[in-house]
């Protein structure tokens, strides 16, 4: 069961140890623009979340058989053409291209889907849908996808993959919640005029990533528990 | 100015201070905050930026005839996403270690919201002259907003700037300044204190009336 | 959003699209090409730099003309396959093996190099390639006079512990980073694992001779440990 361990190391690194917003610094933009309300900022993590597992499998899924360097479709291609089977292809020049435009589409399909079955949170989203396509985060996550795919001694699977996305999307939803939780309070508040807007939400944020790096070490306890439970 | 579009000496200034894309736009906020624990990757960053940013601008610039509506955003993706793996692989090749420390956020500039609303706004319906100033200016600003928020970070948390020392010895380094509560204590304290200066000199401006 | 194009007026803006993928696809095959080999160049001399201070005797010329001739890599029971480098001194002997290794650390990856004498009993040296640990704190674990040093001369076949107070010489202890013990922790249990599991594979390989003999990755074999 040690699949399962790393697959819970996974989860949990990315979802509060090094999470994506307050240890990675990646969907800040619609962590200040969005966190106003609780739900509001709930849908939205829940898009994100959305729109990050699907773009991560499908950026998965090209990296592993066309991007990454001896990778089996264009080698099997260039065979058919008659190169030289021992050539290494490696079209990972394109990787960014490639992220950026399944990203762009999944979120595109994601919009049509949401206005076709959930048309009243079509409406809240407003503009802030198509923006999750420049959204760090899910670019971010295919990236550190991309990163386990480069290492041939330690491959990642599309289980792993899977994981760190859907993770990650928990922890921004985590993340994106609570920032919405404390500013709906805040504006009952007597901020100093400067702060107000993104400037006390930045500092609320810090204090929040200060308390996150109480979660260091959780893994590794958890890990332990589950060898032990597995026994 | 009011029916004119602003030149590009207008625009050059504009992007420095008055519509810093950091303190007054708040956009690219993401490598604000990740690579500002020291000025040498601040500035490297900046830097790839600034390459993405003005070249973008130009070329976007050139075939802005030949776009339409509804592809832009697609061209305009295209188009950084190439750039920014120029830029990537230019740096793995000649600047190997601060590639590895500036990591994942080289790509992460295809995201950078400064990039794709400049191209939206000024590099689309200008020519390539003003699109020029316009990046440069941009670039200035942003390399002006990386530079500021790191200088405070590495001075208070590792006691240097770019690597040499400049606090005495036995100066406390403040850890957290380095990590990443520190990076977004000290953005939204110089946003608070940005903020401030804009108020008081619409303030002045207005008493001047 | 309201007026849709007609399709034909997609198809037609489409080509602006298909042209320009085809221009920088050219473009960054050009720079793909022109950059690779430095880029290479640069992740291998990241190792061979630092193999002649991991093992004492070797020769990084030498060594890196016998690994780039011939890949060394072993597998241990369940198939997984790690590529080891053979550090030979400069008239060809073995001298050693370099042991790449990495797992999670406190804050993120951390990557390092194990050195090993000929007869991979003993630990050499220690080099930590990356790290992202806390700056001021976890970070030391780069430092050798704070830390790596004391991996050198440790023998292989005991699993280092991490003690706090000063360790007993001799012995498996190594003594934590203050206020990094999570990051210390890390570092030993990568080292403990990656010898564990690949110090008989290396053995068996260095018995063959220490020859580098190239050998495509295997599937899961029989070796015993």
């Amino acid at each position: 069961m040690e699949t399962l361990v790393i697959l819970v190391q996974i989860a949990i690194g990315a979802a509060l140890i090094n999470n994506f917003v307050l240890h990675y610094f990646v969907g800040i933009c619609p962590f200040l623009g969005v966190s106003r309300r609780v739900d509001t900022a709930f849908g939205m993590g829940c898009a994100v979340t959305f729109v990050v597992t699907i773009a991560a499998l499908l950026n998965w899924t090209f990296t592993y058989f066309i991007l990454r360097p001896s990778a089996p479709l264009p080698a099997w291609v260039w065979e058919m053409a008659g190169g030289d089977p021992q050539t290494e292809i490696d079209l990972s020049v394109l990787s960014y291209i490639m992220y950026i435009f399944v990203i762009a589409s999944s979120v595109q399909f994601v919009e049509m889907y949401v206005r076709k079955f959930f048309p009243h949170l079509y409406k809240s989203f407003g503009v802030y849908l198509p923006l999750i396509t420049t959204n760090c985060a899910i670019l971010f996550a295919c990236l550190e996808i991309m990163k386990h795919l480069d290492d041939p001694t330690g491959l990642w699977g599309v289980h792993e993959a899977l994981t760190l996305a859907v993770g990650g999307g928990v922890g921004f939803t985590i993340a994106i919640s609570l920032m919405a939780g404390i500013r709906e309070e805040l504006d009952l508040c007597d901020v100093p005029e400067p702060l107000k807007g993104p400037g006390i939400a930045l500092i609320v944020a810090g204090i929040m990533a200060m308390a996150f790096m109480g979660f260091a070490g959780v893994d590794q306890g958890i890990q332990n528990a589950i060898r032990l439970l597995l026994q | 100015m009011a029916s004119q579009d602003p030149t590009a000496v207008e625009r050059f200034i504009n992007g420095i201070l008055p519509e810093n894309p950091v303190y007054r736009q708040l956009l690219g906020m993401c490598p604000t905050l990740a690579v500002t624990g020291a000025v040498k990757p601040a500035m490297t960053m900046a830097a790839a930026t600034a390459f993405v940013l003005i070249s973008a601008n130009v070329m976007i610039s050139l075939i802005r005839g030949l776009l339409k509506p509804h592809l832009r955003i697609l061209v305009f993706t295209l188009t950084i996403a190439t750039f920014v793996t120029i830029a990537d692989r230019f740096l793995a090749a000649y600047m190997y270690q601060m590639s590895k420390q500036l990591g994942p956020y080289v790509p992460l500039i295809i995201v950078n919201c400064v990039i794709i609303s400049r191209c939206e706004i000024c590099s689309s319906k200008q020519r390539v002259g003003v699109a020029i100033a316009d990046g440069v200016g941009m670039s200035l600003g942003f390399a002006l907003a990386l530079g500021s928020i790191a200088t405070v970070r590495e001075i208070l948390g590792s006691g240097t700037w770019f690597g040499l020392p400049v606090m005495p010895e036995s100066w406390p380094k403040w850890g957290i300044m380095v990590l990443p509560p520190g990076a977004f204590l000290t953005l939204g304290l110089l946003l608070g204190a940005a903020e401030w200066i804009g108020r008081k000199r619409a303030e002045k401006a207005k008493q001047n009336r | 959003m309201d007026e849709q194009p007609t399709r034909k007026g997609y198809i037609g803006q489409a080509w602006l699209v298909i042209l320009l993928s085809l221009v920088y696809g050219g473009a960054l095959a050009g720079v793909e090409t022109a950059l690779r080999e430095t880029i290479a160049e640069n992740k291998r001399r990241e190792t061979y730099d630092r193999i002649p201070v991991l093992v004492p005797g070797a020769d990084g010329d030498k060594t890196r003309e016998v690994n780039q001739a011939d890949e060394v890599i072993v597998a241990d029971a369940d198939g997984n396959w790690q590529r080891v480098y053979l550090a030979v001194a400069a008239d060809g002997a073995p001298a050693g093996w370099v042991l790449p290794a990495g797992g999670q650390g406190f804050a993120d990856r951390i990557d390092v190099l194990i050195g090993l004498d000929a007869q991979a009993s003993t630990i050499t040296g220690l080099y930590v390639l990356d790290q992202k640990e806390t700056p001021g704190l976890g970070n030391f674990i780069t430092s050798e006079a704070l830390f790596t040093n004391q991996f050198a001369g440790k023998s292989a076949d005991d699993p280092l512990t991490v003690v706090t107070t000063d360790p007993i010489s001799g012995s498996h202890q190594i003594k934590a980073i203050t206020g990094a013990t999570i990051s210390s922790e890390s570092v030993c249990r990568i080292v403990n694992r990656t010898l564990a599991t690949f110090k008989q594979p290396i053995r068996r390989r260095a018995l063959q001779g220490g020859k580098a003999t190239a050998q495509a990755p295997p599937g899961p074999g029989k070796d015993t440990q």
